[in-house]
């Protein structure tokens, strides 16, 4: 029942909507000012829906990754490659100490070259120390013997398995089509695991005793090296004296490891996660065992952009600074545009300068004999973290300079008056005054700026040398020289040559989740930033 | 006796030599900026120049500028060391029936960038009328129709976010999108993926549009959204309330007031500061990689046989063209030539953009006051 205050009212209504509305025409109930107000509404929810888009299509490609990653992961334990890998992680072990003991004979060689030795006195100087790196080398031999066998028997099996799931897929897909007839002819024998894996553990009688030589022989080495004059080179002996002695405790460890290892052990679809976010390799298309780690490829964006802000952000701040409160008019009128001009370089075109002219150039100045106490030089890459990062702080800069000027020029004017009436001095004035009231903007100015570094593709895939590793931050600030690969660079060059829907496939686009993860991430800190800290005298 | 002290002359103080050297520190790093721009300016100016430009008429290196890349093949000929493209290589062996010479080969180096320029060209187009188009729409509900409210604002976070995303990411978006998945017309049914049947024997596979210019069109437009909405925005806001308070007091829709009384003052402004942000993104790479652009294509973008195939076939770009040539073939004096001169041409165009938008900002600024 209409109440008694809605009948009196609607007649007026009608009256008044007749009179603005009249001959209006309709579509749906919708005037055509409606209808133009909705359209450019939904214009304007198109970044909405992209953004959406964007989240759910890089989930919906990556996701994937994780389920295929586990099977993966339960391949390699069930074919027993993770049996052989206890032994190739010793072997691995020992090479990186032979590769040390060769690398400081190199060293002292050339150091005697360089004394005026002829190349025999500087053999017969080092016969001692020859004759024990050998016999380091060669303990080794007959476990490297049982890995190469079992390697072969644990290969074996996984392409086996992997047949089968072809084989597996291509009836699936037969019997999707219908054709059952097809389908039934394709034979899978099952692959049994047990009795495979139960070969491969029945030798470990046989390799703890290789193993006991091993040892035996390591120690005998060791108790032969020699003492040497130079106490650096009596350092780098005494560092792999102390990386075996660490080895051959660790070898009863390593037995007790793969006789407790079983081949049915379950994989939890966390190890998959873990693998992935704390993996410490990237290994694709490998003979052995495929690895998505993206802890080398995090680190190698971490290290680029760190290099490259720590040139950016001094000198960004301090253009927007003179531009800001020092210029004049004039000059201003010429600086701001020409940085802002800075931005539209493409960065494909940096990348290129980065190859053809600053890799070189950096290369040839790390090699003058004035810097050789810096560590690190000179460069053994012409291609590297450096040359990636003084490229990207290009890039970086108006991005900072821009915001950071921003910044400074909303300082309300009041602020800066009060100072000079105090009797500050103009850098007073912007180093008590200016810089700290405007710290909120000029912080998310550095974020942003990171936001960009990190992010950029072109220049790190030209420039940053793409050598997957984690860099050796043993060596000081030598890790800055090193080539790394990076997160955006990763993708740009694998995305390619991908097989569609693959694991690897799903690696890059879980790759590209974290990196849009950490842009949504910076972006936000930039903002609680400026809305947290904003002074709000004004 | 004692001379006239200025009283006004500053006093030496070590906060005053404190301020001498930080200023000075200051005015360095500002220009150590510039002039490693200018240096980076200068090498490729330099070095590409002597690619473009000739010495003698027509001054233009015609040939680099109008024909597609080939291979160089540098050989020794009767004691004298040639340097032939491909084409003219296989005739100068027909002509002296010799069926092989010993030559070095550089893939590339050799006859022009045509092809790249002309897919650059229609890349920028195409996606600065999408971007431009969707973004002054948005712009005008933004500031026009739209109220203060949870919507808004979560439009705006939406944009500020989009501005953020790297360009890499991008790419993977539209390889996902619009290469693998986006539906098509097809008059065959796709079992593999989803599949409508729409009549008439025809049926919407979604199979994605693979390769081609739309999809780079949509995924450089949607990079571009949040620089073109933020611009026409600004220059939105700087038209004065009191144009659209006089319209609309004379009984003028809010349409007609927009369009007579918003846009035409607005528009200019719009369209420069959009293009600096179109610029920016006419020199990505990563995202034309894997939704755009092809390393090597024989035909050019117009020899389609179907009108519709124009806008679905892949094209040759200049930024990955450049990236092709600095990373696949080695730095050498015969490789070179084309690498500078590649870099040259791309700068000069989307500086070109920049610049014109840069200078019309200022005319502009002078145009209108209120």
């Amino acid at each position: 029942m209409p109440t008694a205050s809605s009948t009196a009212f609607a007649p007026t209504r009608s009256v008044g909507d007749a009179l603005l509305n009249r001959n209006r025409f309709r579509i749906l109930g919708l005037t055509p000012d409606d209808i133009i107000k909705y359209f450019f509404n939904g214009n304007a929810i198109v970044a909405v829906v992209v953004l959406a888009l964007i989240t759910i299509f890089l989930f919906r490609e990556g996701v994937g990754f994780f389920g295929k990653s586990q099977r993966d992961l339960r391949l390699y334990r069930l074919a027993g490659l993770e049996y052989v890998d206890f032994i190739r992680h010793e072997v691995d072990e020992h090479t990186a100490m032979t590769r040390d003991l060769n690398a400081a004979r190199l060293a002292e060689f050339q150091k005697l070259t360089a004394e005026g030795k002829t190349p025999e006195q500087v053999t017969a100087a080092l016969a001692s120390f020859d004759a024990f790196a050998n016999a380091f080398g060669d303990s080794i031999e007959d476990v490297r013997g049982t890995l190469s066998d079992l390697s072969d028997v644990a290969i074996a099996t996984k392409t086996k398995a992997r047949v089968n799931e072809d084989r597996e897929e291509q009836r699936d897909m037969l019997l999707s089509a219908g054709k059952k007839e097809e389908a039934d002819k394709i034979e899978i024998a099952p692959v049994n695991f047990a009795a495979e894996t139960g070969v491969m553990k029945g030798t470990l009688p046989a390799f703890r005793k290789v193993n006991d030589q091993f040892a035996d022989k390591l120690g005998a080495a060791l108790q032969s090296s020699p003492h040497v004059a130079d106490p650096k080179f009596q350092a780098k002996i005494d560092a792999v004296h102390a990386k075996a002695r660490a080895l051959i405790a660790s070898l009863p460890q390593i037995e007790k490891n793969m006789e407790n290892w079983n081949y049915d052990a379950p994989v939890p679809a966390s190890k998959a996660v873990t693998s992935f976010l704390f993996g410490r390799e990237w290994l694709t298309a490998s003979f052995w065992q495929d690895w998505y780690g993206i802890v080398p490829l995090f680190v190698g964006s971490l290290l680029v952009s760190i290099i490259a802000l720590a040139i950016a952000v001094p000198l960004g701040i301090s253009a927007a600074i003179y531009v800001s409160e020092i210029a004049g008019p004039r000059e201003k009128g010429i600086v701001k545009p020409y940085i802002e001009f800075i931005s539209a370089i493409p960065s494909v075109v940096l990348g290129f300068f980065g190859i053809a002219v600053l890799g070189t150039a950096l290369r040839w100045l790390s090699q003058t004999p004035a810097l050789s106490w810096f560590p690190g030089f000179p460069m053994s890459e012409r291609l590297n973290a450096l040359t990636a990062g003084c490229l990207l702080a290009l890039i970086s800069i108006p991005t900072i300079f821009s915001l950071a000027e921003d910044a400074l020029n909303n300082v309300p004017k009041h602020f800066k008056e009060a100072s000079y009436a105090l009797g500050a001095n103009r850098f007073q004035t912007i180093v008590r005054v200016l810089v700290p009231a405007s710290l909120s903007g000029i912080i998310s100015a550095v974020l942003l700026g990171f936001g960009r570094v990190i992010g950029e593709t072109m220049i790190v895939l030209l420039c940053a040398g793409n050598r997957i590793a984690i860099p050796d931050f043993t060596q000081g600030l030598g890790a800055f020289f090193q080539p790394v690969h990076t997160m955006t660079g990763i993708i740009a060059q694998e995305m390619g040559e991908v097989v569609k829907g693959g694991i690897h496939y799903r690696a890059l686009f879980m790759v590209g989740v974290v990196l849009f993860t950490l842009s949504l991430v910076i972006n936000y800190v930039a903002q609680r930033i400026v809305h947290r800290y904003r002074i709000s005298i004004g | 006796m004692n001379a006239p002290v200025n009283p006004f002359v500053a006093r030496k103080s070590s906060a005053r030599t404190i301020e001498h050297i930080a200023f000075g520190f200051f005015r360095t790093a500002t220009y150590f900026i510039l002039i490693c721009a200018a240096v980076i300016f200068g090498f490729i100016f330099v070095k590409g120049g002597q690619t473009v430009f000739r010495s003698s008429f027509p001054f233009v290196n015609v040939p680099f500028l109008t024909q597609a890349p080939e291979t160089l093949y540098v050989f020794q000929f009767e004691g004298k060391k040639m340097e032939l493209g491909d084409r003219d290589f296989r005739k100068f062996k027909e002509e002296r029936h010799i069926k092989d010479i010993p030559a070095e080969s550089y893939v590339y180096s050799s006859g022009g960038i045509f092809p790249c320029i002309v897919g650059t060209v229609l890349l920028v187009i195409g996606s600065m009328a999408i971007a431009l188009f969707i973004g002054i729409s948005s712009a005008i509900y933004l500031n026009e129709y739209s109220k203060q409210g949870r919507f808004v604002h979560f439009v705006r976070l939406a944009i500020l976010n989009l501005a953020g995303v790297p360009s890499i990411v991008f790419g993977l978006f539209g390889f996902a999108l619009f290469v693998m998945f986006m539906p098509m017309l097809q008059d065959f049914r796709n079992p593999t993926v989803l599949s409508f049947p729409v009549g008439f024997g025809h049926y919407l596979n979604f199979s994605g549009w693979n390769v081609c210019l739309l999809s780079g069109w949509f995924t450089l437009a949607f990079m571009a959204l949040p620089v073109v909405i933020t611009a026409s925005e600004e220059s939105l806001k700087s038209v004065p309330k009191g144009f659209r308070e006089g319209s609309l007091a004379l009984g003028a829709t809010k349409w007609q007031t927009i369009r007579t009384n918003v846009l035409p003052y607005a528009l200019p402004g719009m369209l420069t500061s959009s293009i600096l942000g179109i610029a920016r993104v006419a020199g990505e790479t990563a995202p034309i990689m894997f939704t755009a652009a092809y390393v090597i294509r024989d035909k050019m973008p117009w020899q389609v046989d179907h009108p519709m195939d124009f806008f679905f076939q892949g094209v040759m770009a200049l930024p990955y063209h450049i990236y092709v040539v600095s990373s696949k073939i080695p730095q050498n004096e015969y490789t070179e030539r084309v690498q500078y001169g590649a870099a040259f041409v791309f700068l000069v165009i989307v500086m070109g953009i920049a610049l014109t938008s840069i200078l019309l900002r200022i005319k502009m600024r002078n145009r209108y006051r209120w």
